[in-house]
């Protein structure tokens, strides 16, 4: 790539060579790859390239200025939009720039970071129009981002490595940690929102705290529930005859709001668990029948007028309906 | 009698019998928990410890797709008075909690994760994604068995 060598007669070359050596390392056709990346981004580029390259005040062509490819301003960009792993967002002084830009006049840099550093403190330093910066770091991320993770259209041969691709985002860092720790986060929030619909009262809270706090007192809700409940089972349950049959068949009679999970109580009778088949029609009528009213009369903040107005009712509407199909009511 | 002849007559089935994931669950559950009751009532010795432990045991038994109900299930055969609920305990929590009201928003939401993690049986050795995902369904079953556990105490009284 001839343009490409032309003007890195500054510090670049060093960074691109090594960045064209690992990848020769890793594809010996690169050649053409890496040049159609590099022609890619500065098509993409160009345009606020062009903008930054007027702004960018004096030290822009000092820096450049060794090359004789001035005409060609997007090329020197590219390399350097190539570098740089999350220190755009770094700022840095007017002090170290000029430093910067006396360093640049050597050819040969060992630091690949410090190089990186600080082109990221030119970049910065001079902004004159914010957004065009912006837009120019965030496709400048993007294309780094894409060779970091050698994602980019042009050089898919070398995506044999499972990486992650994560497209930056406007004012993101890119470097992989913060990659990770950004889909790790992003995981957290997709499960937030899922248990933002299992706990009830959820939807109106905002912000992960407040969920959070939702969610742990309703968990405990439920474990003190059952806790209370189980304790209560300790002290009724001394009962020599603790029949279900009879159970339903009594007690849903008499006291139809009694027996909530009676659909599956028939369900389970043909499973032969434990249930005999003794389940009648009017268990099913009064375990329908107290299903609605239950719905309008648990209106406290139990936990268990919840769950009747979340899911269950349209699927255990559906299991009833199965159940008086058959009956052919 | 006549009673029998009813139920004999109109039996119900459902035509998708293991599709619907709470009845499968609940009536695991009960089917685990109901005949554990019977025969801790033959020993006449129902003291809340062991009812609460077959509750639990009835609840790791159901729910066995999840990672919870193993470290649960792991819990109950290793101690024989399992404390998965920490009701003494719940105080000193909201306690916690709100004295870290003025901190760190990103410390807070940790300290809330964590918290959540103690109260997952098992919480503590998941990472916190994993614990969240289980921790849906956690509280679902909880739900299906405060439900069972209702409706089998009133049919005893």
């Amino acid at each position: 790539m001839n343009g490409g060598d032309l003007l890195l007669n500054c510090t670049d070359m060093s960074v691109l060579e090594r960045q064209r050596a690992h990848l020769k390392y890793l594809n010996p056709s690169f050649d053409s790859p890496l040049a159609g990346f590099f022609a890619d981004t500065s098509m993409i580029n160009g345009g606020e390239m062009d903008g930054f390259l007027a702004t960018a005040g004096l030290n822009l062509p000092m820096i450049y200025g060794q090359t004789t490819v001035v005409g060609d301003p997007r090329m020197s960009i590219s390399p350097e939009t190539t570098l740089g792993t999350g220190n755009f967002k770094k700022r840095k002084f007017d002090t170290e720039t000029k430093d910067c830009n006396e360093k640049k006049k050597m050819v040969n840099r060992e630091e690949v970071t410090e190089e990186e550093e600080e082109k990221s403190k030119i970049t910065e330093l001079n902004n004159g129009s914010p957004k065009s910066i912006k837009k120019m770091k965030n496709k400048a991320k993007k294309e780094e981002n894409n060779c970091s993770n050698d994602s980019s259209k042009v050089t898919k041969e070398l995506e044999k490595t499972d990486y992650i691709h994560v497209r930056a985002r406007r004012g993101q860092a890119t470097d992989s940690h913060s990659i990770a720790e950004r889909v790790r986060r992003e995981k957290i929030s997709e499960r937030m929102k899922f248990l933002q619909d299992l706990v009830p009262g959820c939807d109106k809270i905002t912000g992960k705290a407040g969920m959070l706090d939702e969610i742990i007192n309703y968990v405990q809700s439920l474990q003190r529930q059952i806790e209370f409940l189980s304790m209560k089972l300790a002290v009724v349950n001394p009962r020599p005859d603790f029949d279900m049959d009879d159970i339903f068949a009594k007690e849903v009679v008499s006291t139809p709001m009694t027996v909530v999970p009676s659909p599956e109580m028939v369900h389970s009778g043909y499973s032969h668990e434990m249930v005999n088949s003794g389940y009648s029609n009017e268990m099913v009528n009064s375990g329908y029948h107290h299903f609605n009213p239950m719905q309008q009369v648990e209106t406290s903040s139990d936990p268990l007028s919840y769950f009747n107005n979340g899911q269950p009712p349209s699927m255990w509407h559906s299991d009833v309906q199965n159940l008086y199909g058959s009956l052919g009511v | 009698m006549e009673r029998q002849i009813i139920n004999k007559k109109k039996r119900v089935f459902s035509l998708e019998p293991n599709k619907n994931p709470s009845a499968v669950f609940t009536r695991k559950y009960t089917s685990h928990l109901v005949p554990a009751l019977k025969k801790l009532n033959m020993n006449k010795n129902s003291s809340k410890q062991t009812v609460k432990h077959e509750v639990d045991m009835a609840l790791a038994l159901s729910a066995q797709e999840f990672a919870w109900s193993r470290f649960l299930l792991q819990k109950l055969s290793s101690s024989t008075n399992p404390t998965t609920t920490t009701s003494s305990s719940d105080g000193i929590q909201i306690l916690e909690r709100s004295d870290k009201e003025g901190g760190n928003e990103e410390g807070e939401i940790e300290e809330k994760l964590r918290e959540l993690q103690t109260l997952l049986p098992g919480g503590e050795e998941m990472n916190v994604e994993e614990m969240l995902s289980e921790i849906g369904n956690y509280i679902k079953c909880l739900e299906l068995q405060t439900i069972a556990l209702k409706s089998i105490v009133q049919d005893s009284t």
